[in-house]
């Protein structure tokens, strides 16, 4: 991989405070509303607790808002003649997603790691495993929305769908379980929705297969193959639409 | 095509640094389809500096295009150096400078050159190709907050990057002011005397005539004159005088116009003469006082006028007594 190119993806990325702020700092600031403060988040989920159970989902909000919009930007970039650039150079197409994959997974891990040291100092509670294995599926399961954002880009052209696909994952993190615990119908729904998987697979280390009712602190247990099948379809989805969508764009040429 | 004088020499062949043969491009198909290059054929030796002269939408830009393997031909090919395109363009061996090559305007000029020059194998010294595209006190400048001619620049240094043997500009001096531009050029003189070949697309003539020996001319898809950059100039220089005359003047007006050696050609449209001369001063003299018109107008002979005049065998035989 070109790591001077990998190199200044980083630092563009640390440059720039307002993206900082909504990929880390705004998550940072949700878990320690809703998952630190309150009375219940020391109530037990498992052998941890609830406060944990809001870390994991509120450091995977961050993560996916900082994949989304690195990979909004990468599509926009190539578009607006970044590609051409790049073009004239004998770096490869595939060398080209290697850095953006590779920065993808970098810059992912900044809100995770923020949110799990304040976790960890503001009375998150879980086995050790539990904090390696939940944040290492928070890291590579971002990733995905990398896809998502790829796919935003590609299809509306503009800075402001950047603004727009973020904001999006506000509305997919209520769907998703994420900012809310849903219960009954809602949660139903929820199973279908694309940051559901992701997080339910990241929290199943905490819970041990389940998700929980918010109602009466009960877990409810959840066959592996659910979450699973939620994160491979909606990777399916994104990876399709994002080749259909560079496909067309090389046709328009 | 219009050969102005002497082809290029076909006697013994110099390796050619570009090789151009039935290229063709065509975008969308059906009734919808647009010739962009129809069918153009090019041979540059190595250390020629060519202008491709053309107005907008003349198929510079999609030549360019080909010449870079960005789109492939529909027909005809491409060698540069005798390799394809995008072969060329992984061994460095051509590089251009884009109108549209777009940058990151959240990185520095310092960075997007060790960034573009991380991509190749052994590229020259990033503060040498700096220097070289007088960017040397502009290092640490964020590229957003750079002028259009200081990007145009940076376009320049990256293009340097590859050590290239053929170097390509499209319109490489638009939104540059005079002294950009002329600073600019003077830049390129110092590349092409160490041996670069160097092709430039641009409608301005006058870029074509200071810098280029050679020009090619481009309109609608096709090459229409290829020669030295003097000839060329002959044909597109010149003015078009457009005048209001009473019916019964017009005839002997352009009787009498048609008399001057410095008048090309002379048209009717209703009571209207248009006129196409090289000493406008002269002619519109003379037709506000003797010939008695009114309504005049002076205009630069666009270089699409100057490409239908050459592509015309002879001009005269547009005017209607």
């Amino acid at each position: 991989m070109n790591l001077t190119y990998y190199r200044l993806e980083l630092r563009r990325i640390l440059r720039d405070p307002v993206t900082l702020f909504f990929t880390a700092g705004l998550p940072a600031f949700f878990y320690v509303i809703f998952g630190a403060s309150p009375d219940y988040g020391d109530e037990p989920v498992r052998d941890g607790n609830v406060a944990m159970w809001v870390m994991i989902a509120m450091a995977g909000y961050g993560a996916v808002t900082a994949t989304t919009g690195l990979g909004g930007s990468a599509a926009l970039e190539r578009m607006q003649g970044w590609g051409r650039q790049l073009g004239l150079t004998p770096l490869p197409d595939h060398g080209f997603v290697r850095v953006k994959a590779a920065t993808a997974v970098t810059i992912a891990a900044i809100p995770i790691a923020l949110i799990f040291a304040i976790g960890a100092a503001t009375g998150a509670r879980a086995p050790w495993p539990v904090w390696l294995v939940s944040g290492a599926v928070l890291l590579v399961g971002a990733t995905t929305f990398a896809l998502y954002g790829l796919v935003f880009g590609l299809t509306f052209r503009s800075e402001a769908a950047l603004g727009a696909a973020g904001g999006s994952l506000v509305v997919l993190s209520f769907l998703g379980n994420i900012f809310v615990p849903l219960t009954g119908w809602q949660l139903t729904v929820s199973r279908f929705t694309p940051l559901y998987g992701y997080v339910a697979l990241a929290r199943r280390a905490l819970t041990g297969g389940a998700t929980l009712d918010p109602d009466d602190g009960v877990l409810i247990p959840e066959p592996l193959w659910q979450p699973l099948l939620n994160v491979t379809a909606w990777t399916l989805v994104f990876a399709l639409g994002a080749v259909v969508l560079v496909r067309r764009g090389r046709r328009r040429q | 095509m219009t050969r102005l004088t002497t082809s290029p020499p076909s006697g013994h062949h110099p390796p050619a640094a570009l090789h151009l043969h039935g290229l063709t491009k065509v975008y969308g198909d059906g009734p919808d389809a647009a010739r962009a290059v129809d069918g153009i054929d090019l041979r540059v030796a190595t250390g020629e500096i060519v202008a491709l002269l053309g107005p907008n939408g003349a198929g510079k830009t999609t030549t360019l295009d080909l010449i870079l393997g960005f789109t492939p031909p529909t027909a005809g090919d491409v060698r540069v150096l005798g390799l394809l395109p995008r072969e060329a363009v992984a061994a460095g061996h051509v590089s251009a400078v884009l109108q549209t090559g777009g940058l990151l305007r959240d990185l520095t000029v310092g960075e997007t050159v060790a960034l573009i020059a991380s991509t190749y194998p052994s590229p020259p010294p990033a503060a040498e190709v700096l220097g070289r595209a007088g960017l040397a006190r502009l290092a640490g400048r964020r590229v957003g907050t750079c002028s259009g001619g200081e990007q145009q620049r940076l376009r320049f240094a990256l293009a340097l990057l590859a050590d290239p043997d053929l170097l390509l500009l499209d319109e490489p001096t638009a939104g540059m002011d005079v002294e950009g531009r002329q600073r600019f050029w003077d830049t390129m003189a110092a590349e092409a005397a160490k041996g670069r070949t160097i092709v430039f697309a641009t409608h301005y003539l006058a870029e074509a005539e200071a810098f280029a020996p050679r020009t090619v001319l481009m309109a609608r898809g096709r090459i229409v004159a290829d020669g030295p950059t003097d000839q060329v100039r002959r044909h597109a220089s010149g003015r078009t005088v457009r005048v209001r005359l009473a019916p019964d003047r017009i005839g002997p007006a352009a009787d009498r116009l048609g008399e001057r050696a410095d008048v090309q050609a002379i048209a009717v449209d209703g009571d209207r003469l248009r006129v196409e001369t090289s000493d406008s001063d002269e002619v519109a003299r003379l037709l506000l006082g003797d010939l008695g018109g009114r309504d005049l107008e002076i205009e630069m002979a666009s270089l699409e006028a100057a490409f239908l005049r050459l592509t015309t065998p002879d001009p005269c035989e547009e005017y209607v007594p």
